[in-house]
């Protein structure tokens, strides 16, 4: 028989050897925060409303105190304390958690827990609002890039080896993906896989940052988390200008403007001393909420709901908080308390919201009188050439029937034919037999908008500083119409503190901190987006939480060193892009390995590449690219590709679409026209966000009707009409280079020779490879 | 994502069993040496294939009638004599205090009591009333659990119907329907698992993201089937494609494809094979579905189809038996135009009276007709809008009704919903609930409930909180309306 000792002994050895690697001490922010924080805070936490038996957790202090003779821990002795026995509990009544909340701990999550009491209970801020050290990479044989070193070693403590790197001509086509949201042409790929120059890489990823569809590509990625579209959204969804904002953070990026400038000019571009127009440009960061134009809608509530999106989107975007959850009440979870909330949303309940009017420059005006003069002259041409049609039209006008025109169309009728002026023959031409002459409504909607543009210039969505503050208060459960205690703007007091000589900080105060390298989050969670985007998940899974229920970092010191050298780096973004995507974690291959799949399912080790289905907008421009189709000129207003007819009048008020012509019709997807409510389906069916509120991580989902876009669409048709073209010129095997990158293989071959030139142009941009960044 | 959701996941074998059909000139046994060599064998999973409830589930599926605008209770089926006494006398202010109200202020006017101009007779076994206006429904009353103290927070329509279907105001939330789906996948291998179809002069306001995912993937979102061109969107194929060429390209695509998969092991590679094959297959399908020449003079008179062309709410209550019997699970039809407040086009008088008359038959002959084809037990059928209307006219061109939160009707029928009763009391006006007021959460909850979901436990994360579509303040299943 053994005795109870050797028994003991036999099953902690057994426990050792399960668990890969036990501390010593147990730590507490990885490992037991995370299980009070899913098990007891929600009733023993921050939020005081909804605190049971006046116990909190949360802080030591509190959680060491007596309550009613007995205390939750007691540091060292877990068998005197509370926690331990309520959590033991075998009585329906006693246990905690409660069974009806579902919640229930394991017991090796008990065992973390009686070890960490055991160890004195010790306490320590989340791992998140401590800044960031600046660890050395650790140590590892044969490994230069810092980047490696960090992953290398936790994969080799799994046991695990990295993948060889990925062949060089998926290399070049990720690189180019990634940096510049477009495919190489076959002519790059060869001369990038003959070139055997050492450096032959680095000088891709030179050229790659230094070209103009860099901001393009990186743009529509921070235009998800500016929630930028082009109508008002709500039931009503008008149009509206702001495409100079989509433009302005293209430029930006492709200028590398440092990110904390980027950050201010955004939040409080106009607060700037002698602010330029670019900067107040760039404060329609923030005019990118929704306008409801409902009839008989309270004003008030939907300004104030656009404030509350103006909280969040910072929250989320900058700090990855979820300070939202504190409108309506404490935080949960994390330390926010709704007062905090408001003092926040008093920095942001200042603005005004005025439209500015950009004048055109002198050069471009006269290129734009040029094309206004050219396109009246073909619109009297066509009219011209259908005056008989019109004149029958006309004609036939009775009395009943005039009944139904507008005034200014009864006026241009009571006009002599040869005194009408052309606005009003145009008019008479769109009310009559105009509206059937497609050519005759692309060229007037051209003329329309030239003649604004001439008189009036551009215009776009800006935020202005009231000169009086509005009053700011708490609401009762975030409702508008329950105004309690006035606040004053501040900020959240688990950050660090507002440092300002402005007695009554402002907006450019605000900007100022959440950029402020005393800040811990924002490097943060910027660079562990960056690194979302190169490796399908971030670091931090939970990219927009950072808080207490979000994930912990899969490598926190590398985090720690990619957050620190971004602020060192002087908040380049490009000089953190060249420095993930030159490391060999990032040049890996993609494929799966068994052994990987066994121990890393989910790849958090980085043991490979991932291969990343493309986005939405993405999926269009490598199309566009490998059809030969693509219009590579940049910003300007939106456009309107094909897109299957209808959509647009899925809303409750059916807007038109009418179709761009020439180049225009073959834009990257950045600048498809986006109304909120009915959203380009070619995009939204690939995930593309539909901008009513932040979004810092898109689905990637894989649906039937994704396959009848790229199969049956007629734009998508048309770019393999384009590539069927190609097929004929180039041959099969360059058409598969222009949309894989790669040559086919005899057997690839094989199965597309099979197939009719316009089914195999088909083929290739439906395969799964074409519209995947391997 | 909740575990619920973990793809099956599957076997080298398996695997090759499903995608292999028509693998042409590559050699199976030859691809599965390579493949042993290379990659592991990935998951398979098609999100939209069925999955176990949380509990045993009293139905499978559901018809939303969403009658968009709020029609009036107080003319079809709440029956308030006070208010013929007492019209055009103002409403004690005890009722309106601290209320607010679209387009007018609670102080001055529109406060007027407003009786009805129609005609109330109690119905059926149950005795409910009902008014002249719907004499086809009056005839299911015994099938029906009438719910006249219906509650909800918002009085604008976009918000209100946001409300209804998301369980928030606020744009860009999972819908009720892509929830469902969400949770319970779908039976149906051809069609979308949440369908949307639409009758009324324009569309419902709130528009597409009435029948959105939200932060569910896009997989769930509501696929409207559209009246004009194409049922769903991208559909039919270009114009010079042969339906044999089609299926070539699909194959094509597939052994190319297959053939990736093999050499990366990726699962998503899988998923797309999937979709790919259920694309094709419902080129085929959704024109059936649309096609229903093949059904019965008796049946299309049942519903009152004259046109079958006509995207009629006729030809959808139609349409909707036949996507039920088909395994899809979430259907919604969207009736437009029944604001009342009594402006040009919109007044009691005669407009009312022609909605009715538009929905009145469907909707009975729906319940009818899923009934005698034993499909009733299964499918919770809910015919409501996204409020109700006030007791007090509202004057207009003529005097209308406003929108009314505090207490508007629902019925619901099938699916475990108790046969033959009306549920809630109100006040003598009609204003609000004096017994067993019921919120729109309880009523998301009630319905998660009889599906076999619990309301508590179908969530998903994101920023920081657990969204589930009764939110966050307490909701309970309605035990009261269920057999």
């Amino acid at each position: 028989m053994k005795s109870p000792v050797l028994i003991t002994l036999t099953v902690l050895l057994a426990r050792v050897s399960l668990s890969a690697a036990v501390p010593t001490t147990v730590k507490f922010s990885r490992e037991v925060l995370p299980i009070l924080v899913e098990n007891c805070f929600a009733c023993h936490g921050f939020d005081k409303a909804k605190r049971k038996a006046g116990l909190r957790l949360d802080q030591r202090d509190a959680a060491l105190a007596e309550h009613d003779g007995v205390h939750a821990i007691v540091p060292g002795n877990p068998e005197q304390s509370e926690l331990w026995a309520r959590l033991t509990s075998t009585d329906a009544e006693k246990i905690m958690p409660p069974p009806k909340t579902g919640k229930h701990l394991t017991d090796a999550q008990r065992e973390i827990v009686k070890r960490w009491i055991a160890e004195g209970a010790k306490y320590e801020p989340h791992w998140s609002f401590i800044a960031p050290d600046h660890p050395a990479p650790p140590a590892a044989t044969n490994v230069t890039h810092p980047i490696d070193k960090f992953v290398q070693v936790k994969l080799a403590e799994e046991g695990l080896k990295p993948s060889p790197a990925a062949a060089r001509t998926t290399q070049i086509r990720r690189l180019c993906l990634d940096l510049t949201g477009l495919p190489p042409t076959p002519g790059q790929v060869a001369a990038f896989v003959k070139d055997e120059n050492p450096d032959a890489y680095e000088r891709l990823v030179d050229r790659l940052l230094e070209s103009e569809h860099y901001g393009e590509r990186w743009g529509r990625w921070w235009l998800d988390q500016a929630r930028y579209a082009d109508s008002n959204g709500y039931s009503i969804d008008a149009p509206r200008q702001i495409w100079k904002y989509r433009d302005w953070v293209v430029s930006a990026l492709n200028a590398d403007m440092p990110f904390d400038e980027f950050t201010v000019e955004q939040l409080a571009g106009d607060l700037l001393p002698k602010a330029t127009e670019a900067q107040k440009i760039a404060t329609g960061f923030h005019r990118n909420t929704q306008i409801n134009q409902e009839g008989g809608i309270d004003k008030e509530q939907f300004r104030i709901d656009s404030v509350f999106d103006r909280v969040a989107t910072t929250s989320t975007v900058w700090l990855g908080l979820t300070i939202g959850c504190a409108q309506c009440h404490d935080h949960k979870f994390d330390p926010v308390e709704q007062k905090e909330y408001y003092r926040l949303f008093a920095f942001l309940n200042n603005q005004d919201e005025p439209t500015l009017t950009i004048a055109l420059p002198k050069g471009k005006a006269a290129a734009v009188t040029s094309a206004w003069k050219k396109t009246a002259e073909q619109i009297q041409s066509i009219i011209d050439a259908n005056a008989e049609d019109f004149a029958k039209w006309e004609a036939d006008l009775t009395p009943s029937s005039r009944k139904r025109l507008s005034k200014p169309i009864l006026k241009a009728l009571d006009t002599a034919k040869e005194k009408r002026t052309l606005d009003q023959n145009r008019l008479l031409y769109v009310t009559g037999t105009g509206a059937g002459v497609s050519e005759f409504m692309a060229l007037n909607d051209r003329y329309t908008l030239l003649d604004e543009q001439l008189k009036k210039g551009d215009t776009t969505l800006v935020i202005a500083e009231l000169p009086k503050p509005r009053k700011t208060t708490v609401f009762v459960k975030g409702d508008f119409t329950r105004p309690a205690d006035e606040v004053t703007p501040g900020t959240p007091s688990v950050l660090p503190p507002l440092k300002t000589s402005n007695p009554s900080p402002n907006r450019l105060d605000l900007a100022h901190w959440i950029s402020s390298r005393d800040n811990p989050l924002t490097a943060r969670v910027l660079v562990n987006r960056l690194w979302m985007q190169y490796f399908g998940v971030g670091l931090v899974e939970t990219d927009n939480d950072f808080g207490l229920v979000g994930s912990p970092p899969s490598h926190p010191e590398l985090l720690n060193w990619l957050a620190t050298e971004f602020m060192a780096r002087g908040w380049s973004l490009k000089a953190m892009h060249r420095l993930i995507v030159t490391s060999a974690t990032y040049r890996q291959a993609s494929s799966d390995r068994a052994d990987l799949r066994e121990k890393d399912a989910n790849n958090r080790l980085l043991g490979r590449q991932r291969r990343l289905r493309l986005d939405a907008e993405i999926v269009r421009d490598v199309a566009l690219s490998a059809s030969g189709l693509l219009s590579p000129k940049l910003g300007g207003p939106p456009v309107f590709p094909p897109i299957p007819e209808g959509v647009t009048s899925q809303g409750q008020v059916k807007r038109p679409w009418i179709m761009s012509s020439g180049e225009d019709k073959f834009r990257r997807g950045l600048y498809t026209f986006r109304f909120r409510g009915t959203p380009p389906p070619s995009l939204n069916v690939f995930d593309s966000p539909e901008g009513n509120s932040t979004c810092t991580r898109r689905n990637r989902s894989n649906t039937p009707l994704q396959a009848l876009t790229l199969m049956n669409d007629a734009a998508c048709f048309e770019f393999a009409v384009a590539l069927e073209k190609l097929i004929q010129k180039q041959g099969i095997e360059t058409a598969f280079r222009r949309c894989t990158g790669r040559g086919p293989d005899a057997a690839e071959l094989a199965i597309l020779q099979r197939l009719s030139r316009i089914n195999a142009a088909r083929a290739l941009l439906n395969l799964d490879e074409t519209i995947t960044r391997e | 994502m909740s575990p619920l959701h973990d793809p099956p996941h599957l076997t080298r074998r398996q695997l090759f069993s499903r995608c292999s059909m028509g693998l042409g000139s590559i050699a199976l046994s030859n691809l599965m040496n390579q493949g042993a060599a290379a990659a592991p064998a990935p998951n398979i999973g098609n999100p939209l294939a069925p999955r176990r409830s949380h509990f045993p589930a009293r139905a499978k599926n559901v018809i939303f009638l969403f009658m968009a605008g709020g029609p009036s209770q107080l003319d079809l089926f709440e029956h308030k004599p006070a208010l013929d006494k007492l019209n055009g006398k103002p409403i004690p202010e005890s009722y309106t205090k601290g209320k607010r109200f679209a387009f007018m202020d609670s102080s001055g006017k529109g406060m007027d009591l407003l009786a009805t101009r129609r005609a109330f007779t109690r119905r059926g076994q149950s005795g409910a009333w009902v008014s002249d206006l719907l004499p086809h429904t009056a005839g299911i009353v015994d099938e029906m659990t009438i719910v006249t103290t219906c509650k909800t927070d918002l009085f604008n329509h976009a918000p209100a119907k946001l409300f209804m279907n998301t369980g928030t105001g606020q744009f860009g939330r999972p819908s009720m329907g892509s929830w469902v789906t969400y949770g319970l996948g779908s039976e149906c291998d051809d069609l979308p698992g949440f369908v949307v179809l639409q009758s009324g002069p324009r569309g419902p306001r709130g528009g597409a993201t009435l029948w959105g995912s939200g932060m569910l993937p896009s997989t769930y979102q509501g696929v409207p089937l559209r009246n004009q061109g194409d049922p769903i969107l991208n559909l039919s194929m270009p114009a010079p494609i042969r339906d044999a060429d089609q299926r070539q390209l699909v194959d094509a695509v597939r052994e190319l494809n297959l053939k990736r998969l093999i050499e990366t092991g990726d699962d998503e590679i899988a998923a797309r094979i999937s979709a790919y094959e259920m694309a094709y297959k419902m080129q085929t399908s959704a024109p059936d579905l649309m096609d229903i020449s093949g059904e019965s003079k008796a049946t299309l008179d049942l519903y009152g189809v004259k046109d079958p062309k006509e995207a009629t709410f006729a030809r959808n209550c139609l349409l909707a038996r036949r996507l039920v019997e088909r395994g899809v699970r979430f259907v919604q039809l969207y009736d437009t135009n029944w604001d009342h407040h009594g402006g040009v086009a919109e007044n009691l008088e005669k407009h009312l009276p022609l909605k009715c008359a538009d929905i009145d038959q469907p909707c009975s002959a729906l319940v009818r007709d899923l009934k005698q084809r034993g499909l009733l037990e299964d499918t919770i059928v809910i015919w409501g809008g996204e409020f109700g209307r006030t007791p007090m006219g509202e004057v207009r061109e003529s005097t209308g009704r406003n929108h009314h939160i505090d207490a508007f009707t629902m019925w619901f029928a099938g699916g475990g919903f108790k046969k033959g009763q009306v549920y809630g009391t109100t006040d003598d006006f009609g204003f609000g609930a004096v017994e067993n007021p019921v919120h729109v959460h309880d009523i998301h909850a009630t319905l998660l409930h009889q599906l076999g979901l619990d309301h508590e436990r179908l969530t998903v994360r994101s920023q920081g909180l657990d969204f589930k579509l009764t939110g966050v303040t307490h909701s309970e299943v309605v035990k009261g309306l269920l057999a």
